[in-house]
């Protein structure tokens, strides 16, 4: 498909759009096949919905395409890509009504939790291992659900997570631990 | 080379060779992020994503030609 892609994206005068710095067709092809699927699994995990993730991917690259221009390299371009999907998923929520309610335990209570949290998550049902991961990601706030989503992408470093999540990578670190525990004790709840 | 980037990547590679070689009954994930790129390696982009891209982007207006290009074209 991205072969297609590349070959669709070079008929169209690719000359003239990269004049005009609308384009540069084969970059595109090659944004799509190297991101995309993170792309969608981070859509998939925020709005719970395929179809929705469907979507928002195809929204998030063609935005992408629009203001490939405006990308200055300053930062890996993953982190560019996920900052486009990270604000067109918290618009579509907000429009479908679609928040997600919150478990209403806040930090304190996960800090006085015992420590099971931390035990190593056993997965017997591989088959249902994505409606249990949703169903645990729902349970948590906002920000531990995106938090753990992008540090489970191996290619960011703690530094661009707290770029997406403006804070400091320590604050990241910091967060992370409650954020697991939070995850573990939900998933572990799903079984 | 970030050093950082580089172990992740190198814990990530690990994580999936150890995930294959297990049975797909029961697999034991060390953390959330573990289990999250699990997960995230075994979902695939619907391929239709890819086909309305380019449907997309075909019916994009052509950006206008510069002032050179135009010039030229005369």
């Amino acid at each position: 498909m991205a072969a297609t892609l590349v070959q669709e994206l070079v008929e169209r005068e690719p000359e003239q759009a990269r004049a005009a710095g609308r384009l540069d067709s084969p970059r595109l092809a090659a944004l799509y096949e190297e991101h995309s699927r993170a792309i969608y699994y981070l859509a998939l995990r925020l709005l719970g919905d395929p179809t929705q993730a469907e979507d928002a991917t195809h929204d998030v690259f063609v935005r992408a395409y629009r203001h490939l221009s405006e990308f200055k390299g300053l930062s890996n371009i993953r982190t560019w890509l996920y900052r486009i999907a990270i604000n067109h998923c918290r618009n579509l929520s907000n429009t479908w009504a679609h928040r997600h309610i919150h478990s209403g335990v806040d930090e304190a209570v996960w800090a006085t939790l015992p420590d099971r949290g931390d035990d190593p998550l056993r997965v017997i049902e591989i088959k249902e291992l994505g409606t249990r991961i949703q169903r645990a990601l729902e349970s948590l706030s906002d920000e531990y659900r995106l938090l753990l989503l992008l540090v489970a992408d191996a290619e960011l470093s703690y530094e661009e997570v707290g770029e997406l999540t403006t804070q400091s990578a320590d604050a990241v670190r910091g967060k992370l631990h409650r954020a697991r525990k939070a995850f573990a004790i939900q998933f572990n709840k799903t079984a | 080379m970030n050093p950082l980037k580089t172990r992740l990547q190198q814990q990530a590679q690990h994580e999936v060779r150890q995930n294959t070689t297990q049975t797909p009954e029961a697999r034991q994930f060390a953390t959330a992020e573990e289990l999250l790129r699990f997960d995230a390696a075994q979902t695939e982009v619907p391929p239709g994503v890819a086909e309305r891209l380019q449907e997309t982007i075909r019916q994009e207006p052509k950006p206008e030609p510069s002032w050179w290009q135009r010039w030229f074209q005369k």
